[in-house]
């Protein structure tokens, strides 16, 4: 038997986790050769796809940030202790979203039974606690004086991770007092935007949903080029202004009933 | 016996094997050698002499999926087939366990992987490998700090 010692070089949770994303994006992959079935006319293997993909860039993300922060604070109890709710929530997540899309049934806005409004129920809370530890790591990258980032790049950490757990709660909110995605009523053969799905006919929350979400990944990036260029870390503020602006725009528009794009 | 008796008990030790191997300390040997070789060759044991006690009389085989049906017409060899999962599912279980260890998968991560493991043996066995491999082609920073 091998030895089981390994402190040095184990990897680190996120880390995992963003692998663990990527194991299951190859499975729903695979399923996707196999399953013909459809839910409300979508192959039942998109939505896991879907979520593994974006859990791949969410996990993924926040693995770049931990490689930065002081061993002092990604060491510390506060950020250990948020990821291991993150990965209990992911695990909770994916795990329920696989099991109901391999009954051929839903998992989000499934009222049928009182078990998927409960799971329904938690599935929401499993979402929040997600992107509440998103702004853990945001507030952590502000206070961790000897991470390893530039000034542009810690404030559009600060600024994009705290920025994308407030407008993620505002979408995802909206969603979740819905009975869908839709506003407004697609016909059979509505046109959709290819690859995402949202509709290209009526108003559809997933838009805003997505530019919230990304926040996290945008307004670093944004940052690190504004390091490169000697900006200040005020043009991050600026960006995080616009960036806000236009999600709230874009989920204004759905809310009015007008897909993102017509066609 | 009945087949139906003998299936019964198979399930206390494979529930068993799966629960230390999912949930108890992997620093006791002594505990970690029951799902990795003790239980997996009780299996094995039972498996033997199911096989070759009524293999034959089946009349079945591995060429056509016709005879690998007439192979399970009989309950026994359907309970030979029962123990086989249960065998090589757990060892194989045993054998991701330490090689995520190993590659210091946590054991959070690895409880979901080992439950798809004992549930649809291959599903896990895929993941776990998958999620493995994914993490040998990410450079250890770690090493550097």
């Amino acid at each position: 038997m091998q030895s089981l010692t390994f402190s040095s070089e184990a990897p680190r949770p996120l880390m995992v986790l963003t692998a663990v994303s990527v194991a299951l994006a190859t499975m729903t992959l695979i399923w996707s050769f196999a399953d013909p079935r459809l839910i409300d006319g979508v192959p039942v293997w998109a939505k896991p796809m879907k979520f593994a993909i974006s859990l791949i860039v969410f996990f993924g993300t926040l693995a770049l940030l931990d490689a930065r922060l002081s061993p002092a604070w990604r060491d510390g109890r506060l950020l250990r202790g948020t990821t291991v709710v993150m990965a209990t929530a992911m695990v909770f997540e994916m795990a329920y979203i696989i099991f109901m899309a391999a009954r051929g049934e839903a998992s989000h806005f499934n009222q049928s039974t009182p078990f998927t409004q409960a799971m329904y129920g938690l599935m929401g809370l499993g979402a929040t606690l997600l992107v509440v530890g998103v702004a853990v790591y945001g507030v952590a990258a502000w206070r961790d004086t000897w991470a390893d980032l530039g000034p542009a790049l810690r404030m559009g950490v600060a600024v994009g991770f705290v920025g994308s757990t407030v407008l993620t709660l505002i979408t995802a909110l909206t969603l979740s007092a819905m009975s869908g995605h839709f506003i407004g009523t697609p016909g059979p053969d509505a046109a959709t935007i290819p690859l995402l799905g949202w509709s290209a006919a009526v108003g559809d929350l997933r838009p805003s949903h997505f530019l919230a979400l990304h926040m996290m990944q945008a307004l670093p990036l944004a940052g690190l080029m504004f390091d490169r260029l000697g900006w200040s870390s005020r043009a991050v503020l600026v960006t995080a202004a616009a960036y806000a602006v236009i999600t709230m725009a874009v989920y204004a528009q759905a809310l009015a009933g007008m897909p993102l794009i017509r066609l | 016996m009945t087949p139906e008796e003998l299936f019964a008990l198979t399930g206390p030790p494979a529930l068993l094997g799966w629960a230390i191997l999912i949930l108890a300390p992997r620093r006791w040997p002594l505990l970690n050698v029951v799902p990795q070789v003790v239980i997996p060759l009780g299996f094995a044991v039972l498996y033997t002499g199911l096989i070759l006690a009524n293999f034959a009389a089946t009349g079945g085989g591995f060429g056509t999926l016709a005879a690998v049906r007439l192979l399970f017409n009989s309950d026994w060899m359907l309970v030979a087939g029962w123990v086989h999962y249960l065998a090589f599912d757990m060892a194989v279980g045993a054998w991701l366990a330490l090689r995520m260890d190993r590659a210091g998968i946590g054991r959070l991560v690895q409880a979901p992987l080992l439950v798809l493991t004992f549930l649809f043996g291959p599903v896990g066995f895929l993941l776990s490998l998958l999620c493995e491999g994914t993490l040998r082609l990410v450079p250890s920073r770690q090493s550097q700090v």
